[in-house]
């Protein structure tokens, strides 16, 4: 048994994923990254909305939670509060974050809640059998878009460094060690912080632009990925359909909301009490 | 197997034809009953080690074999890359560093 | 000892919720419940307890759920159109069964409606509001001292049952202005039986009308909670077998020791030969009619049920040995009226009071109802 299989509630077995599905690697490198930091797992809690990503709490050994689609974050900002000595870890979709949960996403980010977000990005809603996201490509065939998708995808990490995130990378699914690490800083990291991660829905997304194959469809992805460096030079057009990778934002001189709550309003509170009572 | 699945195949030869087997031994263990079958391990191999074969007993019909264990360099890049925790290389030796 | 104090419901409802324990508040800003989030920001942090303001009435109940989970006592308080926005995450919390209290003080509905005036108009939508077969308790107190009780009540039968429970008010019980009297500590009963041990992870696995030997997060055990229908360990599954069963652990639960979550008042219904039956605001009034009544003459009662859902039928089918008639008196257009067709005889005559302009009853259109009722 590998340390980082600690982490993994092999009672629940097998995965519900197709063959090659990206979720079982964001998966394995999270347990990684709690075992490369030798996390307690009662230390530990994932939460997940509702999706092909929603089902992975089920998998980790720790404490995990399945909540409702859009709104992990939420429920994460409850426990957080709450206990903020534990890592919070949010797992979510495409659209569970970017559609319906898109209000609390940029709230969470707002307000600098220490919950670790992963956005497993595959460009479509997966669980129900292949619709339109948020993060579709245009042009991209779906379930909802059997002409193309017209609608223009998000940047995620631009909406998120705009909601004042003070943490945001992307990795992909390819990149697996590279993938474990940016989690891992994001682990350490005090504050909100989302790691996108490129993924794969071949037999869904894939299966109508030509790419049944998760092999094939990782090759597309690898052919979109460019470090920061090579991004800063393209022209617009050339990034639109660019993945740029590594740390994108880190921004460490905020304070993490449950210990400002804690530590300032809580003091403050307390103070204000004993001026009234010497009244 | 299908014509894509098959090209992963040719491909993993393609690369083992450059390379030599390795000096020190690694233990491949296949986990048969989660493997889906998906080609990532085949894909990922940088010795052409693993290869995909139809198998009945699969759920999905298909699954990864170790068609020549000596190329294996113990990089674990299969492992890493298997969604479905269907591999592990030298996983008795970790067992006991543990 | 205990202190007699001038105060508006909503701060009744947050002090009664600070004497019980609560100790995490989320919630959003709605007319006519801020108070109850004004008051607890202001107190909640000098106790060292937990209060926030969510971006809508979805992920205040969300934060609730969560902290909820993770050890704490939580209150969220709203109004109709929040209420209606709290639905899925209500079905969430009786799914997973998870102890919570949502407070609603009810306004003029529907949608806007009427925002600064009473109605009693949520009260079929407090038990069919969220999704699929689910079990409730809804508790409705009338009198100022009552809605202290009630808030106590609630949160003590929300963890005793592991459910959430609803506590509500009406925009003028909630914004009255009113005398109280606060009890002693020692006199306030708080259920407390958590479980710190469990001997396995089947932490859904019991007998009918017994709870679940669950524990909350960060206990030492790796916990699943899941909104998907879920074996005893609270794995998702979709076994007809399990989910038949877990399906009527979760109804049992509530409806095996109904008789103990009931309450319910009643004034002169010795010798009544009318029962009233009336809740929140219009229970006030009618108080006063029926004293009014009896004046005259008129063998008339009032029957109050602090519980509403689930519903005293076993207490009205008793008194309708006796009594032949009940008017039953609510601020919308006829809503509880139907359960009282549900469980009267067809011996019993029914008469109804209903007004939903967001104008409450006076005891004299009470009387006059009453009066009517005996010719």
């Amino acid at each position: 048994m590998n340390k980082y299989e600690k982490y993994i509630r092999y009672q629940t077995f097998p995965t519900p994923w197709c063959p090659g599905c990206g979720d079982g690697i964001v998966l394995k490198s999270i347990a990684m990254a709690f075992s490369d930091l030798d996390i307690d797992p009662n230390d530990i809690i994932v939460v997940a909305g509702i999706g092909c990503s929603g089902r992975m709490p089920t998998f980790f050994n720790t404490n995990t939670l399945h909540t409702t689609h859009g709104r992990a974050l939420t429920f994460a900002t409850g426990v957080k509060l709450s206990r903020p000595d534990k890592l919070v870890v949010v797992i979510s979709g495409d659209g569970d974050a970017l559609a319906i949960g898109g209000n609390h996403l940029i709230h969470a980010a707002r307000r600098n809640i220490g919950i670790k977000m992963i956005l497993i990005n595959n460009g479509v809603y997966g669980m129900t059998g292949g619709q339109v996201s948020p993060l579709t490509p245009q042009k991209f065939v779906t379930e909802t878009t059997p002409y193309g998708n017209i609608e223009p995808k998000f940047h995620p990490a631009e909406l998120l460094i705009a909601a004042r995130a003070t943490f945001v990378a992307r990795e992909t699914v390819n990149r697996t060690i590279q993938l474990k690490e940016v989690i891992k800083k994001s682990f350490q990291h005090k504050g909100f912080s989302v790691v996108e991660a490129i993924s794969n829905c071949h037999i869904n997304l894939g299966r109508k632009n030509n790419m049944k194959n998760p092999v094939k469809m990782a090759k597309w992805i690898a052919e979109r990925t460019v470090t920061k460096a090579q991004f800063e030079k393209m022209t617009p057009a050339e990034r639109d359909h660019k993945y740029p990778v590594g740390i994108l934002q880190e921004n460490t001189d905020r304070y993490e909301y449950s210990e400002l709550y804690h530590k300032h309003i809580v003091t403050a509170a307390k103070e204000s009490a004993k001026k009234n009572k010497k009244k | 197997m299908d014509r894509e699945e098959k090209q992963i195949n040719e491909a993993a030869l393609e690369v083992r034809k450059k390379k030599q087997p390795s000096k020190k031994g690694n233990a491949i263990e296949l986990v048969s009953h989660y493997c889906k079958g998906c080609g990532l391990c085949v894909d990922s191999c940088p010795t052409g080690t693993l290869l995909l074969e139809d198998n009945v007993s699969s759920k999905f019909g298909i699954s990864v074999m170790v068609d020549a264990p000596e190329y294996c360099i113990g990089c674990k890049m299969c492992e890493r890359r298997c969604p479905d925790f269907a591999i592990f290389i030298n996983h008795e030796m970790e067992k006991e560093k543990q | 000892m205990s202190e007699r104090k001038v105060l508006q419901g909503n701060i009744i409802v947050a002090k009664a919720a600070i004497s019980a324990g609560c100790n995490f508040f989320a919630g959003y800003p709605i007319t006519p419940s801020s108070e109850v989030a004004q008051y607890l920001s202001k107190e909640f942090p000098q106790m060292g307890r937990d209060f926030i303001q969510m971006e809508d009435e979805i992920s205040a109940l969300g934060a609730c759920i969560g902290a909820s989970l993770s050890g704490k006592k939580v209150l969220t308080a709203t109004s109709g159109p929040g209420f209606s926005l709290m639905q899925e995450h209500l079905g969430f919390a009786v799914m997973a069964e998870i102890p919570l209290v949502i407070v609603n003080v009810m306004r003029g509905g529907p949608s806007t409606g009427i925002p600064t005036k009473p109605s009693q108009a949520d009260m079929m939508q407090t038990r069919w509001g969220t999704h699929g077969d689910h079990p409730i308790i809804v508790l409705y107190p009338a009198f100022s001292d009552e809605i202290f009780s009630e808030t106590i009540r609630a949160f003590n039968l929300s963890e005793k049952f592991w459910n959430p429970v609803i506590l509500l008010l009406d925009e003028v019980i909630a914004k009255a202005h009113e005398d109280i009297e606060i009890p002693e500590k020692k006199d306030i009963n708080i259920y407390k039986e958590k479980v710190n041990v469990i001997k396995d992870l089947n932490i859904y696995d019991r007998n009918i009308g017994e709870n679940p030997p669950r524990v909350d997060f960060f206990k030492g055990y790796p916990i699943h909670i899941d909104g998907l229908e879920h074996d005893s360990h609270g794995w998702p599954t979709s076994d007809p077998v399990i989910a038949d069963k877990m399906q009527n652990l979760r109804m049992q639960k509530i409806y095996h020791y109904q008789d103990e979550i009931i309450k319910f008042n009643e004034y002169h219904m010795e010798d009544a030969e009318i029962m009233v039956f009336a809740f929140g605001v219009s229970a006030r009034a009618a108080l006063n009619a029926v004293k009014e009544a009896r004046d005259e003459g008129i063998k008339v009662g009032l029957f109050q049920p602090l519980t509403i859902w689930p519903f005293p039928k076993k207490a009205l089918q008793e008194r309708f040995k006796k009594i032949k008639k009940i008017l039953t008196v609510e601020m919308n257009m006829g809503q509880i009226k139907y359960e009282i067709e549900r469980v009267s005889p067809d011996d019993v005559k029914k008469k109804t009071l209903l007004r939903a302009n967001g104008i409450p009853f006076t005891p004299k259109e009470i009387v006059n109802s009453i009066r009517e009722f005996t010719k």
